[in-house]
């Protein structure tokens, strides 16, 4: 546990961390505080976005913040769960080696892990996946391997749909959030990311960074200090018991969509384990407003990273899910009061 | 020469006539004597012409109203055009034969006087025949004329007084609503009273119960919204309600009081805080009203 001025003293390193985050992949502020706050919190994030909008180089200049060991993957199709364990090679002497792979390679000092275009990869990836992320523990080489401060950060891509493999509900519910990178609209940040020459390198862009600037072991602890730390009064859990509410039986709550018949729209609502992040980020975005509880607007913020991916539509209405599933976060935050 | 002299007399005596003779004309003119049956009006004139000084007693006339147990005297006029008389008598027979009858009208005597003299003229009585309305024995059966059944009324023309009676009811229910709207009874209008409601709820409310102040306020701003608002909303609210910008620092004020006091810990609310809930109400008011 952390004491109240180490607390500040850590906002502040945050908040520069964010700024510099800033600095470095422009026009996506919103994306960069959800991400910050994901990872203070000490969630997974699932981003999504399309093409070189800049997800690879903000997951790179996260990496490089935090310190700590950066592992990436590319998720393809022939992509095997044993990929990531190990590998195996021909020595210099010519012996058949087997080595720790991307995951177990850093071994404890591992913090980030990238999985590029998870969508690739096959279902039995994403069960290894499943593991790893909720317990921060594979087992290999027959034995146990903990990784207490790993991190997961996957991609995938709007654009295509072939070849690729929907994650399962159960690898989406144990991402923390799911973020969406939009290209900036700003003509003027549009301009300045063709022709400053600052963002054609990125490597030099991300070196601006102050790296380890957050130290990635201190990142549980401090985590579980804001979570104790940070108050929610009766009448916040009546409001975040709402808003989850409100995800299982939308029409209760008088919320309409166009053209929809909301008693038919949801498979399921968010999962319990999915309103716990969701707390446990508004607790963190409460920590950085410099407060010592939490207001509506800390859950209202992440609501919908936080819930987008875990509302499961009905199939009538798939076809129509790219712009239902935030249609139905935002209309359910607009129709519960609180307090 | 002697035969002259009789004749002359003779004469002048066929020239001058009996006292009878004081009426010039007499004629009573009836109708048809037969083909009445039960309800018909039989009309009878009598003309009459009397000499200079001869007047007709009217009170001689027989009296308008029944005479028996059949036959009725519906009217008598009488026209007097100087010494000519025109006197109409109407009669109505109640009789119902079973057979073609004969009936008689009573006579009855006219009385005229001339200076201190008097002479009566009789009218007299007239004889017609009835006739049933139909036979004795009727037997439908063998379809004969029964009783049919009355004719349907006519429809009458009933558009006019619908369009009166819509028309009527339109303008009522026009009054009334311009009524209740002068009264403020409209449902959709209780949007115009949103801070009257929360102020009358506020004062209810007491001194120490802040939460239930601050949430009155928070329903009344909501509800004006058509979502519930907040904080960061309220450069939105203020596009919508331009007329609320000017609270700007008080609502801010108020969103933070109401974050601290029901999101964080142990705030105590003081007088001062309810007094500055109550004036923020009432400027809310009074934007309502369009006063201020």
């Amino acid at each position: 546990m952390m004491n109240d001025a180490e607390l500040i003293q850590w906002r502040e390193r945050a908040l520069r961390f964010e700024q510099q985050l800033n600095q470095t992949v422009i026009g996506i502020q919103p994306a960069v505080r959800q991400i910050v706050i994901a990872v203070f919190a000490r969630g997974h994030v699932l981003l999504e976005g399309h093409v070189g909008v800049g997800k690879t180089t903000l997951l790179r200049a996260v990496a490089q913040g935090l310190g700590g060991y950066f592992e990436r993957i590319e998720g393809t199709i022939d992509l095997m769960p044993a990929d990531l364990i190990y590998y195996t090679y021909l020595d210099e002497n010519g012996r058949p080696r087997v080595d720790p792979g991307p995951l177990l390679k850093q071994g404890e000092r591992l913090s980030t892990f990238f999985f590029n275009e998870i969508n690739r990869a096959r279902p039995q990836v994403h069960s290894l996946l499943l593991r790893a992320m909720a317990e921060r523990s594979v087992n290999a080489f027959n034995r146990e391997h903990a990784m207490p401060h790993f991190q997961v950060f996957a991609d995938r891509n709007r654009v295509e749909r072939q070849e690729t493999f929907e994650l399962p509900a159960a690898a989406k519910d144990r991402f923390m959030m799911e973020i969406r990178i939009e290209r900036p609209d700003d003509e003027a940040l549009l301009e300045q990311l063709m022709f400053d020459p600052r963002f054609h390198d990125v490597d030099r862009l991300i070196a601006g960074i102050d790296p380890g600037g957050i130290a990635y072991d201190r990142l549980n602890d401090l985590a579980q200090t804001v979570q104790e730390k940070i108050q929610t009064s009766p009448k916040l859990r009546r409001y975040a018991l709402d808003l989850w509410q409100a995800t299982q039986d939308p029409a209760r709550y008088g919320i309409h969509l166009a053209d929809v018949d909301m008693k038919q729209l949801l498979l399921s609502g968010a999962s319990p384990r999915g309103m716990s992040y969701l707390i446990r980020a508004a607790k963190t975005r409460a920590w950085l407003e410099a407060r010592d509880y939490v207001l509506p607007e800390d859950v209202q913020a992440i609501f919908e990273v936080c819930t987008r991916h875990r509302l499961f539509i009905n199939p009538v209405y798939g076809y129509r899910k790219e712009q239902l599933v935030p249609q139905l976060a935002a209309a359910i935050l607009q129709q519960v009061a609180a307090p | 020469m002697k035969r002259l002299l009789i004749l002359t007399p003779l004469l002048l005596l066929g020239c001058s006539g009996a006292p009878e003779e004081a009426l010039i004309r007499f004629e009573v003119e009836t109708p048809r004597p037969f083909g009445y049956v039960i309800g018909d009006e039989i009309r009878e004139k009598i003309l009459i012409e009397t000499r200079s000084g001869i007047t007709l007693n009217t009170a001689s006339l027989p009296a308008e109203g029944p005479l028996n147990r059949w036959l009725n005297l519906n009217r008598v006029e009488v026209e007097q055009d100087g010494q000519r008389y025109r006197i109409d008598l109407r009669y109505q027979v109640f009789y119902a034969p079973l057979t073609v009858r004969t009936l008689t009208l009573p006579g009855f005597t006219l009385q005229f006087g001339s200076g201190g003299s008097a002479f009566n003229k009789e009218i007299p009585p007239w004889r017609f025949t009835m006739s049933p309305l139909r036979d004795l024995a009727v037997k439908s059966a063998e379809g004969g004329a029964s009783i049919r059944p009355d004719s349907l009324p006519p429809q009458l023309d009933t558009r006019q007084a619908m369009i009166l009676i819509t028309a009527g009811s339109g303008a009522a229910a026009a009054a009334a609503g311009a009524l209740t709207f002068l009264y403020g009874y409209f449902p959709a209008l209780r949007r115009r009273t949103l801070f009257k409601q929360a102020l009358k709820r506020l004062s209810r409310i007491p001194e120490k119960d802040m939460a239930e102040a601050l949430r009155t306020v928070h329903r009344a701003l909501n509800a004006l919204n058509r979502q519930p608002l907040y904080q960061r909303q309220l450069a939105g609210f203020y596009e919508a309600h331009p007329e609320y910008r000017r609270l700007d620092s008080q609502l801010n004020w108020f969103f933070n009081y109401s974050n601290h006091y029901f999101f964080s810990r142990n705030v105590s609310a003081t007088a001062l805080d309810r007094q500055k809930l109550t004036a923020l109400c009432q400027a809310c008011r009074q934007i309502e009203r369009g006063s201020r």
